[in-house]
């Protein structure tokens, strides 16, 4: 089942360009909840700026020394030229810093490239939250139509059955992982995940289904985990955990299993049906989710994939969730479960002394 | 944020304890009347917040939050971030702020919330002793933050935490906005009314909006009698009386306060008075004050023959509450809650700034690079850029923080600050 090409991610330029030639839109997105069936039903491809590499020189005219790297490093993005190929820009309401960058972008930068926003409510929700969620989708696709193209109602529903079938098609890889029938380490499945980030729905569901249809091989019985957190940065983690034989059997990343969660809806409208699976999302610290909330979910993760302990990867500055972590800490050691904490930036590899604590951690786990 | 208030009355209290120099005194103007009336009205806040429970119900409430609400069902309201600046002012925030990092807080989050959660944690306060809260009220229009640090609290107590969710103006307020604010407002107040155990009064609560709307114009009035010049007042005084309108909004003695504050100004005004002895350069200061600095500042400033006279944070209570309104007070307050400067994009905020550059007659700004208020500081430099390019406003950006000393350097601020001086003084 584990095709060699799946592990080769498609050259994300010319992919880019060859979406381009065909007549898509292109829309930068920022981290993380935003409405991206609308934009795939308007014909707008969003490309999701996370972790670009490289350091960040030309953001720090910007941006103080104590902002996050996913940021700083988005602004270092745009400001070298590298997203001259995007239509346009998203922002959703991630955070204060993310707030404060979409105004830099579109208040101070002159890009002349429309630059979008999108509020989403925060917790702990109220009577009102779901007509006003509803509202901030139909001012959206208002302000996208204006731009990009018409809305096809016909293509929105199919673009909501698209989402939940990749959502679907998550999960079944996660249960495949869990249940030692996925042959893919940390280290290629998660690239593998992450082309979701900017392929066409069609084609990403099309790679999914190629994963999960294929003949299952069991692999070896790893020490199971839950990784929690934004992304799974540095990607030398990854490697770090196949080679300590662990596997991530569980996973409430910002940028995967937090966001990818769009049930079966009783509601014909698809934005009745968008507003739905919003207030029903995972726990997220983004959105405001109560500790108890959260702790409860990050529980029956632990104990539904055996995992023996929780790994949080913490971008460097990031308040939503370091405000987070000491309760959810000391309520999984209540219930018996280890956690560990990995502050890092983003893509500076893994010094000495987080491999020692991520190699101390595991080997406890085993004990 | 806008917390300066009771909590630097702890502060203030510091800075009139120490008798400054002879040659330090002559830097400054003969000092306000009022300020012995603003010591007594919050220490006796404070006072009987001791007592507060079981006789009423308590309710820890952001700065930025409408309170006005609250009062109308009689809780007793604590300002955690009030708390912060006190403590801030009074030197003890890295020592407040490490217990909450031995409890796994980071050093990088806001130290308003890293000292809070040290109270929480501890019950350590140099206020004797903060009442329990028996509910949460917070309000997202000043920061995220403050949502992460309440729900941290609400869990640690177990105890409900109502949100007032103002959606943030990238643009313009929408009014879909003001709709979704109006209906969160009107949702609270059956939560309020069990809270509280009191049924909801119509005209007290129309009464206390219109008390707060006059407070808070009285505010407005107060800061615009340093658009004269020499200004009656410091903007390291304001920090401090700008207390009673951050905590104590929406009560009469709060707005009786401000009425012989602005008495006494316009007196001073009248009489040619100035705050400072020589203000030879008229500043602005944006951000939150730097508690554990403002002695320090307003000596070194005044030294050099420059005053303050302006600045982005005690404006914000002046700057929108003409919006409320008797008459339609749901729809009122969420215009004047969700329309202040922390909720708006930067434009907004630059546009502000240039206004209030011009009618303040500033020939300088200093921005405060908080590490702690992540919304009040990106976004600075750029702000600094443009100021520079339209107004030819020479500015310094200082980095520091609001109450953790050790994000703070003399000897790299004074290098900075030095410079600036030089530019100013050509
Ligand atoms: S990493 Fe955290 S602070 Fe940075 S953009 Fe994401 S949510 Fe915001
Ligand atoms: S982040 Fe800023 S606005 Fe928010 S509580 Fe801290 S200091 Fe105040």
């Amino acid at each position: 089942m584990a095709d060699q090409n799946f592990k080769s991610e498609p050259n994300r330029i010319q992919y880019l360009n060859e979406q381009k030639a065909q007549g898509r839109y292109l829309l930068g997105v920022f981290p993380a909840l935003y409405p991206r069936e609308i934009l795939w039903a308007l014909n707008i491809l969003p490309v999701e700026i996370w972790d670009p590499p490289g350091t960040a020189v030309l953001a720090n005219k910007h941006l103080q020394p104590y902002i996050c790297p996913i940021v700083r490093n988005g602004l270092e993005l745009i400001l070298r030229g590298e997203t001259d190929i995007v239509d346009g820009f998203l922002f959703p309401h991630t955070c204060d810093s993310l707030q404060n960058l979409a105004s830099i972008v579109n208040d101070h930068l002159e890009l002349n490239k429309p630059v979008f926003s999108f509020y989403h409510p925060k917790m702990p929700y109220t009577a009102a939250t779901q007509k006003f969620y509803r509202a901030q989708l139909e001012i959206l696709i208002n302000q996208l139509t204006s731009i990009f193209s018409p809305i096809d109602t016909d293509r929105l529903t199919e673009c909501l059955r698209l989402s939940h079938e990749i959502g679907r098609q998550l999960n079944k890889i996660f249960k495949l992982q869990r249940t030692n029938q996925l042959s893919f380490s940390n280290s290629e499945y998660y690239p593998i995940l992450r082309q979701g980030e900017f392929l066409w729905p069609e084609d990403y569901l099309k790679l999914l289904n190629e994963i999960t249809a294929g003949e299952t091989i069991p692999s070896k019985p790893d020490t199971a985990i839950v990784l929690s957190g934004i992304l799974p940065n540095p990607v030398e983690i990854l490697s770090l955990l196949d080679k300590l034989n662990v596997k991530v059997a569980a996973d409430d990343l910002l940028n995967n299993q937090r966001r990818f969660y769009l049930p079966q809806s009783k509601f014909s409208n698809p934005l009745d049906a968008l507003t739905e699976a919003y207030l029903k999302r995972p726990p997220c610290s983004t959105i405001g989710t109560p500790i108890s909330e959260r702790l409860n979910h990050l529980i029956k993760l632990a104990i539904g994939s055996k995992a023996k302990g929780v790994v949080f990867l913490i971008p460097k500055f990031c308040e939503p969730e370091l405000f987070d972590l000491p309760q959810l800490k000391q309520g999984l050691q209540k219930a018996g479960i280890s956690s560990l904490v990995i502050e890092t930036e983003l893509n500076c590899g893994l010094t000495g002394q987080l491999t020692t604590r991520l190699e101390a951690f595991i080997e406890m786990l085993g004990n | 944020m806008k917390d300066v208030g009771a909590p630097a009355l702890i502060g203030l209290r510091e800075l009139t304890r120490k008798k400054r120099s002879r040659s330090q005194s002559q830097l400054f103007g003969p000092p306000l009347e009022c300020t012995n009336r603003l010591k007594e009205i919050m220490t006796r806040h404070y006072y009987l917040a001791r007592f507060a429970t079981g006789a009423k119900p308590v309710a820890w409430v952001t700065s930025g939050a409408p309170v006005e609400l609250l009062r109308s069902f009689g809780f007793y309201t604590i300002y955690p971030e009030n708390h912060g600046a006190l403590v801030g002012a009074k030197k003890q925030g890295a020592a407040m702020c490490s217990i909450a990092e031995s409890a796994g807080y980071s050093p990088d989050l806001c130290s308003y919330a890293r000292i809070d959660l040290a109270h929480t944690l501890s019950g350590k306060t140099p206020t004797g002793r903060l009442p329990k809260p028996d509910l949460l009220f917070a309000s997202n229009n000043i920061c995220q933050t403050i949502t992460y640090w309440f729900k941290a609290i609400s869990y640690h107590y177990n105890i409900p935490l109502i949100l007032f969710d103002t959606p943030y103006n990238y643009t313009e307020l929408a009014q879909t906005d003001i709709n979704y604010m109006v209906e969160q407002l009107q949702q609270m107040i059956p939560i309020l009314e069990q809270a509280s155990e009191r049924k909801f009064n119509n005209s007290k609560f129309a009464e206390i909006v219109g008390r707060a709307r006059e407070t808070s114009l009285t505010w407005g009035a107060i800061l615009a009698t340093m658009r004269n010049s020499p200004a009656p007042m410091t903007i390291f005084e304001t920090f401090f009386h700008l207390a009673p309108i951050v905590s104590l909004r929406g009560l009469p003695v709060a707005h009786d306060y401000y009425q012989i504050l602005l008495t006494e100004l316009e007196e001073r005004v009248r009489d040619g008075i100035g705050a400072t002895s020589r203000e030879v350069k008229r500043l602005m200061w944006d951000n939150i004050a730097i508690w554990y600095k403002v002695r320090d500042h307003s000596i070194q400033f005044a030294e050099q023959g420059m005053n303050f006279v302006t600045a982005t944070y005690t404006n914000a209570w002046a700057e929108t509450t003409q919006h409320l309104d008797i008459n339609n007070p749901f729809e009122s307050m969420a215009k004047t809650y969700s329309l202040v400067i922390l909720n708006n994009n930067l434009d907004y905020r630059l546009k502000l700034m240039q206004r209030l550059i011009q009618e303040y007659q500033v020939d300088g700004l200093v921005i405060h690079s908080a590490r702690s208020c992540k919304p009040y500081s990106v976004g600075q430099y750029d702000i600094k850029r443009k100021l520079y390019q339209e107004l030819k406003i020479p500015a310094v950006i200082i980095d520091g923080d609001i109450t953790d000393e050790r994000a703070y350097s003399d000897e790299q601020t004074k290098t900075r600050l030095d410079a600036f001086f030089e530019i100013l003084g050509n």
